[in-house]
């Protein structure tokens, strides 16, 4: 691998660390909160690309427009799944598992059905030419979600660790009967949780429609690789998630690069068992007393 | 009274955890609830703070009806709890746990004057309020239970087991610190196993037996009680 391919690489292996920073802090606060894992999380990233297609594919609408739009769309998506299919469920892991999993095949349907399956949307690129970084030729479309994501990192952790509201959330993930306690309201917090893991896959998908192929099916790499970066990065932890999110889009970008896809796909596999054996609490997750 | 519980029963699944408890607060005492483990007591407190919704009976705070209420209504108006096992926010810093205690208020200058009453009643919180709760003493999380309760300005608080796992000097300095915040006006219910220095504490006791009042009455004459001697005190 000489320097330039190099530079390419990490550059690549950074734009997908972002990218997945976004997705599984989402999913890492779903499972905080609810305790649930939600295997509809990738079709959250999915809506959010299909906004873009239809907004500024379709309606041409300004892209950034279309991206802020998506955050907003899918998160009702997400509040109202919650409310109708994750609530009922709640405290039942088994019944839990079915109602995301079979809500994930209905989205994938549903979209299906209403805009084909055939050929993947294109969605044309708004930011053309690329910036030259160490050799390395990196499409501004593909730097752009590198600051987006920082930017939605950063404000998740402000909201969570400075704004009183997202406190009572980190409250609610720790004790949620001694939250109540304290005049939490749980049915709230959880409503609050899925609008922003929804909003938060919602613009993941977003940044990426005009750089991956738009299909109903697009969350489902998605959600594999999210679950293995939240079990690795220990669970519920915000922090962990970044973290491993970034080592995980590196190793992937790396093998993919000196390998190929399948067997990228099986080092991510074989980290995530590495650490589950070695720190089963994950990289920054904390054992229950 | 400002608080009646009258007749409850709370079941777990089909269990009656409570199987008939009637209690009477006067404003301004202490009353507690002594006995055995599996007597009722903690069942007790959560239904009167919502936490467990009573099957049969009523409970009444104030003169309104709060048995069919949630926890965060409760909360709202005016009974703290201190849970049984202190379940500190264990993650976030000592500040946060009283922020969350005060979660419902509005009253900035009230809830800035409440957290300067419960860092004088625990100087070492203050000294210790960015730090995790999680990372504190036994004693210490004790202590920010304690006061993320007294953070919601309560006129009831309920405490489950606060000497539990304690070094005797630490439930001397509990006791000490329990009596303080009653001389403030507070009304408490307090659990505990320890049942000398519960009666010593309180005005009024009740003692419970499996799910039932087995006997109540002022603390002084429970104190003297030969079957209460016998079997809670240690002869």
């Amino acid at each position: 691998m000489d320097f330039s391919t190099f530079t390419q690489t990490l550059a690549n292996a950074i734009v997908s660390g972002s990218i997945y920073s976004t997705v599984a802090v989402g999913l890492a606060l779903g499972f905080g909160v609810m305790k649930m894992a939600n295997f509809a999380h990738g079709e959250f990233f999915m809506l959010g690309a299909y906004v873009v297609f239809l907004l500024y594919g379709e309606a041409d609408l300004p892209f950034p427009v279309a991206v802020l739009a998506a955050f907003p769309i899918v998160a009702l998506i997400g509040v109202i799944v919650e409310r109708l299919i994750f609530r009922p469920t709640r405290g039942n892991v088994l019944a839990g598992f079915m109602a995301t999993a079979g809500l994930a095949f209905m989205l994938q349907v549903l979209v299906g059905q209403i805009w084909g399956v055939g050929l993947p949307k294109s969605v044309p690129t708004p930011y053309m030419g690329a910036a030259q970084i160490g050799g390395a030729f990196i499409g501004w479309q593909r730097l752009l979600v590198v600051p987006a994501a920082a930017a939605m990192v950063f404000a998740l952790w402000f909201f969570l660790y400075r704004v009183k509201a997202g406190k009572a959330l980190r409250a609610c993930a720790q004790d949620p009967e001694v939250a109540a306690l304290q005049g939490i309201s749980i049915s709230r917090v959880t409503m609050l949780a899925m609008f922003i893991a929804g909003g938060y896959a919602g613009v993941a998908g977003a940044l990426m429609a005009p750089i991956q192929p738009v299909t109903p099916y697009m969350g489902h790499d998605v959600i594999v690789t999210a679950f293995i970066i939240v079990i690795v990065g220990g669970m519920e932890s915000i922090g962990g998630s970044v973290l491993a999110a970034f080592i995980l889009g590196t190793i992937h970008t790396f093998v993919t690069t000196l390998v190929d896809g399948v067997t990228a796909t099986m080092a991510g596999v074989a980290l995530m068992a590495l650490i589950l054996i070695v720190k089963p609490e994950g990289l920054l997750g904390r054992t229950r007393a | 009274m400002l608080l009646e519980v009258r007749n409850i029963a709370v079941h777990y699944r089909k269990t009656a955890a409570v199987k008939d408890v009637s209690i009477s607060v006067a404003d301004g005492t202490i009353v507690t609830l002594i006995g055995n483990n599996g007597a009722g007591k903690t069942t007790t407190l959560r239904a009167i703070t919502g936490w467990k919704h009573p099957s049969s009976g009523e409970i009444t705070f104030d003169g309104q009806r709060i048995e069919k209420r949630l926890p965060e209504q409760i909360n709202k108006l005016g009974i703290a709890h201190v849970p049984e096992g202190r379940r500190v926010f264990a993650q976030m810093t000592v500040m946060e746990n009283m922020e969350m205690g005060a979660y419902l208020r509005r009253d900035t200058a009230g809830v800035r004057k409440d957290m300067e009453m419960v860092f004088h009643h625990f100087p070492i919180l203050e000294e210790r309020q960015r730090q995790l709760a999680g990372t504190l003493s036994g004693g210490q999380q004790q202590m920010v239970a304690m006061g993320r309760a007294l953070m919601s300005n309560p006129r009831l608080i309920v405490m489950d087991e606060p000497s539990l796992g304690l070094s005797p000097i630490m439930c001397q300095e509990i006791a000490r610190i329990i009596r303080q915040i009653h001389e403030q006006g507070k009304t408490i219910i307090l659990v505990e196993q320890n049942a000398r220095l519960a009666l010593s504490l309180a005005d009024r006791a009740y003692v419970l037996d499996t799910g039932s009042v087995l006997l109540e009455g002022p603390s002084e004459d429970l104190k003297s009680n030969e079957a209460v001697k016998q079997a809670y005190l240690g002869g």
